[in-house]
């Protein structure tokens, strides 16, 4: 008998904080998903007008177009979570105070707000 | 008399260094490049031309896309699957390193490739 303490594949299945970490780590998957449609468009898009065209093709697929909705979705939940971790790792002091963690997540949405802003600026601009 | 030990020098802040770089660009250029490429092109929401595109990328702004919008993300994501391979009780510890790190790699040296032929 042995006395090293095992876990087994399904450990985190047992606690719901698990669960949810877990799903967490699994947005991991349609992002990687979706950063191999816009590698292969970038191939497209060296190829040649054709090539682009077809593969705006491709990502008109219905189950493509599912994945990186749900990668969008992932990309969100990402960023909120990420967003809270940052002043409880890197806490910033300001002037002998320490500027309160809601500021420092409402920055990093402004952030991402902006870059909304940057993306649709090169879209309609 | 003093025992002389080695140290080895991990590589694990470069993966984490990675990661977490990755982990910014993935919560902050992400959400606005899957929603416009991903899918309101797709959708005829907005439209890409292929002169406008080819302009774009294939110039000092395409190289930045390449890093900020791919590798990063791309050594973020893997570096997370290869933890929850990990977190699954998969033993083959090195060869997952090799095969999640060799991928992010190979997916971000291919992009750069394709940024760099494009360009020349």
């Amino acid at each position: 008998m042995s006395y090293r303490p095992t876990l087994t594949r399904t450990w985190w299945l047992k606690n719901n904080a698990f669960k949810a970490y877990m799903l967490r780590e699994l947005t991991a998957l349609p992002l990687l998903f979706f950063l191999l449609c816009l590698a292969i468009g970038l191939y497209s898009l060296g190829q040649g007008e054709q090539q682009w065209q077809h593969w705006q093709t491709v990502m008109q697929n219905p189950l493509v177009l599912l994945i990186n909705a749900v990668a969008f979705a992932a990309s969100l939940f990402h960023a909120w979570t990420f967003f809270q971790l940052f002043p409880r790792v890197m806490p910033i002091r300001l002037g002998g105070t320490t500027v309160p963690a809601a500021a420092l997540v409402a920055g990093q949405w402004a952030g991402v707000v902006s870059v909304f802003a940057l993306v649709a600026w090169l879209f309609w601009g | 008399m003093q025992q002389e030990k080695k140290f080895k020098r991990s590589d694990e802040p470069i993966w984490w260094g990675l990661f977490s770089g990755g982990g910014v660009c993935f919560a902050v250029f992400l959400p606005s490049v899957i929603l416009f490429y991903g899918l309101l092109l797709p959708l005829g929401v907005v439209t890409l031309e292929y002169q406008q595109a080819s302009a774009w990328f294939f110039s000092f702004w395409g190289l930045v896309f390449v890093g900020a919008v791919i590798a990063l993300p791309a050594f973020h994501s893997l570096h997370r699957i290869r933890h929850a391979l990990y977190d699954l009780k998969f033993q083959q510890k090195a060869l997952i390193k090799w095969l999640t790190m060799g991928f992010a790699a190979l997916l971000s040296a291919a992009c750069m490739l394709i940024w760099l032929v494009g360009l020349l």
